[in-house]
């Protein structure tokens, strides 16, 4: 008997966990204070007002908040009678995108809106998107735009994902250490320059000169990109392993190997806690990332402030490109929206918006796909970024504005990126064990087997 | 004592006492980790050397004061896996009991789906059963996430294995007494299964309490989220927040240090008394 | 809950025949293991079909198609048999090493020379409590690329080289073993203890009055009677490292170079949610499904545990 008041007792304190879930998710979330101490994984941005619509978004990056933070609280007050309350939330890279795909593929569970990695924006295309087009807002602007920022988020003539950035990518150069090496940084104008440059760094100072990543393709697509090539060309047809990119990839080895003037990345991306600490004690005196990095280097490399500069990437020709495009975020609506005309207009007012890509570059230092805005005014007040690396950021871009071409992309971008971070980086530039070209083919291969 | 046997004794002794401070010696230096500047840890990582100089509280302070969301993931961690031991020891002991000391059609057949739900890949469940949870409407409630953890096959096997050494001539003189099979369970067996019962609730605590894939995947609000999914949240290639990362983990492991210390008795107990018999 | 159930019902004589009739020898069994049953339809006999419908289709939003047997087609690809390869070889070594490892300290400990058995005891267990993903953290520090890292100042030592831990194959999979075995080496401790409690005090002094040695008792008394216990930390132990994902996910969360670290269920992983391909990530679940189910069920089979009247 004594036993079975025992279940008895252990039963009812279940109903009370169980009960005490309903009112779970109360408590808790922000209420939007603006002592922003890094960005919270939650937050509750906008108007307390009980009519104020409860919008929901996800996002891959915290930082990304902040850029609706200020949104909203524009909205809110440019259109009192419709107030917007948006809940915002943070999840893991990996986590957010699969959550989406498994809360579209079932019909329920998705956010109003959410923020998609270029890398994975192609598996949200494949069948019927589930996703809103945002054409009738897209059109009337898009002359204003780098119009192929669009087109990577868009099929059969619908944009689903509204850019973040244009992802120009530069070099980014520790002008200490350049000095150190007796290395005017604006004479470096081509890549042969750039090599030269390399060696006096390698041979005056105790950095080297570039890093190379094996677990991420910035090092690499910027590059091939700058010459016309892409993984796939114009028809959607696989050309990875064509001739650019596998002189382009050869280049990159030899630079480790035969030049010695460039070293695989601590960690194997520029996003790893090794390299943040790498470099910012000096390891390397330059790095070739696009524009969306400077937030890394002001949030984890605070030792570099006021020692980096920012300069085109240099060019293979002597009229070639000084950039590319690189990147992305798509900022998408969803199909499970209920309020999807607000959602809609909302997000076209933060990302389309003379005023949401002036914010896109003061909260987040991304450069705005909306070139218009890169003359205002506006942009050029001071920041942290213009603290960090100096005055010159827009001129840098204005100056290569033209030279942005922007990636291809399709379904199989996703198995693009895996093969090249996998098996190519790490078999041709790490291991040595296959040559560029092997490498590569085996990868088109691959792609194409798929 | 001869001598030879005190020779032993002081090898084996320094063999297991070096293992056992291998075996500490990850969460000795999380200890220290979590009382360093974060940045100082992305810098140089986990190293030899312990400098004094960097160490202080203020990561935990930190966490106690303004970790937003920390606290309910603690308390959303500790309701889960209190239901979840409850309910899966009270199923998964009556399953594992009837399979063992009962005879009847379809026994083995019963055993042989425990091995292989015990095989099976949850990666394959993990969308029809996340369907399931939408049909039910379960998505973001901690239903969604016991609910699969209710029957746990390892601790029907566990079970199982424990009832079968347990004396059947007990039971036929219950019987004898006009005991019903259920009172026969509930009265006498349970009873003397209960130091299984302490050893499993600690496994499948741990498995709830440490449970990752899951909740990842059910669970939709930061203030819903259990402790492992909400520190992975910390950890994304976009800003790894060491501060709370590092310290939270450290309070994570120390109550479920505490509470075995203190239960351990029980634990190796019910492992012990009866024995597992394949 | 039924025995509630059954006190419950009102009408005299239908409660006598329903008690009757849940009284039963024949019916308790099933009354018992009924919880098991309604939770195995429901919560994994149902998604095992659905998984294996799926693993016939090609799975898009609003746009399911057959596609027959593509997707088992596709499976015998490189990146497959690499996957493959490195879980057997995980599976292997941990299996080897965590049944051995654990019997002998479980001996030890469990002998009269070892002195704070408890306290020992108690060290080795506490690495279980940790979570993977927590663990993970841990190990990434310790094992970090630089030469200030802990794992390069310990190698330093002997005079090795700092090493790319995280970056070879050898190195990547001495790291995934190492977690699991820092991980579970406790807990099939106290298995293997379990175990040997049971074994007779009087075989050992039989033994002992024969004049046998350490070792002698070790092959003929210990080993035997461990018996089904380490039946029972192999099965475990198998299963667990065909199903092994955490392990690697926290050394290489995106995937690692040249697949040094891709495990069966981290390529389900992979291919289904990463690449959007449920349908394929199906198809390769159900064929991991199948190799553990032969190797488990040969295994308790070799073993006897599937015998009748255990």
């Amino acid at each position: 008997m004594k036993k079975r008041s025992l279940y008895v007792m252990l039963f009812s304190m279940l109903f009370v966990i169980l009960a005490a879930c309903g009112k779970g998710g109360g408590g808790g979330g922000g209420d939007g204070s603006e002592d922003a101490e890094g960005a919270e994984a939650v937050e509750v941005i906008g108007s307390e007002s009980k009519d104020a619509t409860e919008l929901k978004f996800w996002t891959f990056n915290a930082l990304h908040i902040d850029i609706y933070k200020d949104a909203v609280s524009r909205w809110n007050e440019e259109f009192p009678d419709r107030p917007i309350k948006l809940k915002a939330e943070a999840y893991p890279y990996d986590n957010m995108h699969n959550n989406l795909l498994l809360a579209l593929q079932s019909g329920t569970g998705a956010p109003d809106i959410v923020d998609i990695e270029l890398g994975r924006f192609p598996n949200y295309l494949q069948g019927e998107p589930q996703l809103l087009p945002m054409n009738e807002y897209v059109e009337p602007v898009k002359d204003k735009f780098i119009e192929s920022r669009f087109d990577i988020y868009s099929k059969d003539g619908k944009n689903y994902g509204l850019p973040t950035h244009v992802g120009a990518t530069v070099a980014y150069y520790n002008k200490e250490i350049m000095d150190a090496a007796g290395v005017d940084i604006d004479s470096i104008q081509t890549w042969d320059d750039y090599v030269a440059a390399g060696k006096k760094v390698v041979e005056n100072t105790d950095a080297t000169m570039t890093t190379l990543e094996t677990n991420d393709y910035w090092s690499y697509w910027p590059l091939i990109k700058q010459q016309g090539s892409d993984f796939f060309d114009e028809n959607g047809e696989v050309t990875i392993s064509n001739e650019t990119n596998v002189e382009t990839l050869e280049f990159m080895r030899s630079l480790i190997y035969d030049e010695k003037i460039a070293e695989i990345t601590p960690g194997g991306g520029h996003h790893e806690e090794e390299y943040y600490g790498f470099m910012n004690d000096g390891g390397a005196a330059s790095v070739i990332m696009p524009l969306w990095y400077m937030g890394r280097f002001t949030d984890y490399m605070p030792d570099l402030k006021g020692k980096m500069v920012i300069r085109p990437m240099p060019k293979w020709t002597e009229d070639g490109n000084r950039s590319a495009g690189a990147g992305g975020t798509g900022t998408a609506v969803t199909n499970q929206t209920e309020h999807p005309e607000l959602a809609k207009e909302f997000l076209a007012y933060a990302k389309l918006s003379e005023e949401g890509n002036i914010a896109l570059w003061r909260v987040m230092g991304f450069d705005p796909p909306m070139w218009t805005v890169w003359e205002k005014p506006e942009i050029r007040e001071d920041n942290k970024y213009y603290q960090y690396f100096g005055t010159d950021i827009f001129d840098t871009l204005l100056s290569i504005r033209e030279e942005i071409d922007s990636i291809n992309i399709t379904e199989k971008n996703p198995l693009v990126q895996e093969q090249l971070s996998t098996n190519v980086f790490n078999n041709v530039l790490r291991s040595q064990s296959q040559s560029a070209e092997e490498a590569l083919k085996e990868a088109e291969a691959a792609i194409k087997n798929n | 004592m001869l001598a030879r046997d005190k020779f032993f004794t002081i090898i084996i002794t320094i063999v297991i006492a070096l293992i056992a401070i291998l075996a500490l010696f990850p969460l000795f230096s999380l200890m220290i980790s979590s009382l360093r500047p974060s940045s100082e840890l992305m810098r140089n990582g986990i190293t030899l050397s312990i400098p004094f100089e960097q160490l202080n509280f203020s990561n935990y302070t930190y966490i106690f004061t303004e970790a937003g969301n920390y606290w309910s993931w603690y308390i959303n961690s500790i309701l889960i896996s209190a239901a979840s031991i409850i309910l899966c020891l009270f199923f998964s002991s009556m399953v594992g009991y009837a399979l063992a000391v009962y005879e009847f059609k379809g026994n083995r057949f019963i055993f042989i789906l425990v091995l292989l739900i015990l095989m099976v890949p949850f990666e394959i469940l993990m969308l029809p059963l996340y369907q399931l949870m939408v049909g039910l409407q379960m998505i973001d409630t901690y239903l969604a996430v016991i609910l699969p953890m209710m029957v746990a096959p390892i601790a029907v096997f566990f079970f199982r294995q424990y009832a079968s050494g347990l004396p059947k001539d007990l039971m036929e003189s219950a019987r004898m007494d006009g005991c019903t099979e259920y009172g026969i369970f509930f009265r006498i067996m349970a009873p003397l299964m209960l130091p299984s019962f302490a050893a499993m609730a600690i496994l499948q605590g741990l498995s709830s309490w440490n449970n990752f894939l899951w909740p990842l995947v059910v669970l939709r609000s930061n203030t819903m989220f259990t402790l492992p999914v909400g520190l992975a949240t910390l950890l994304t290639p976009y800003g790894n927040n060491y501060d709370i990362l590092i310290a939270g983990s450290v309070m994570t492991i120390l109550p479920v240090v505490i509470l075995f210390l203190f239960f351990q008795r029980y634990f190796i107990e019910g492992l012990t008394v009866g024995g597992v018999k394949g | 809950m039924s025995e509630r159930a059954v006190s419950t019902t009102d009408s005299s004589r239908s409660k006598r025949s329903i008690k009757d009739f849940f009284l039963s020898r024949k019916v308790v069994p099933y009354v018992f293991v009924s919880p098991f049953i309604i939770s195995f339809l429901l919560l994994f006999l149902y998604p095992l079909i659905s998984g294996f419908i799926m693993s016939f289709q090609t799975i898009l939003p609003g746009q399911t198609t057959f596609v027959g047997a593509s997707n088992y087609e596709r499976i015998l690809n490189p990146t497959f048999f690499k996957a493959l390869s490195n879980t057997t070889v995980y599976v292997i070594l941990t299996t080897v090493i965590l049944t051995i490892l654990p019997m002998i300290l479980a001996t030890m400990l469990n002998s009269k020379f070892v002195r704070f058995s408890n306290v020992f005891r108690a060290s080795l267990f506490i690495p279980a409590l940790t979570s993977t993903i927590v663990a993970g953290v841990v190990f990434r520090l310790m094992f970090g690329e630089s030469e200030a890292s802990l794992a390069n100042t310990v190698v330093g030592f002997f005079g090795i080289e700092p090493l790319e831990w995280k970056f070879g194959a050898a190195t990547g999979m001495f790291l995934m073993v190492l977690l699991a075995t820092w991980k579970w080496l406790g807990v099939n401790i106290l298995y293997f203890m379990a175990g040997l409690a049971n074994v007779p005090r009087e075989l050992y002094e039989a033994a002992e009055m024969d004049g046998a040695g350490i070792i002698h008792k070790f092959r003929h008394i210990t080993l035997p009677m461990l018996k089904p216990i380490t039946v029972y930390v192999v099965t475990i132990t198998i299963i667990a490292g065909f199903r092994m994902y955490e392990e690697s996910y926290v050394f290489w969360p995106e995937g690692s170079p040249g697949n040094i670290g891709l495990t069966i269920v981290g390529y389900i992983y992979q291919q289904g949610f990463r690449m959007n391909d449920l349908g394929f990530g199906a198809a390769i679940g159900v064929v991991l499904m199948l190799i553990i189910f032969i190797i488990s069920i040969l295994q308790l089979a070799l073993s006897g545990t599937l015998k009748k009247g255990e």
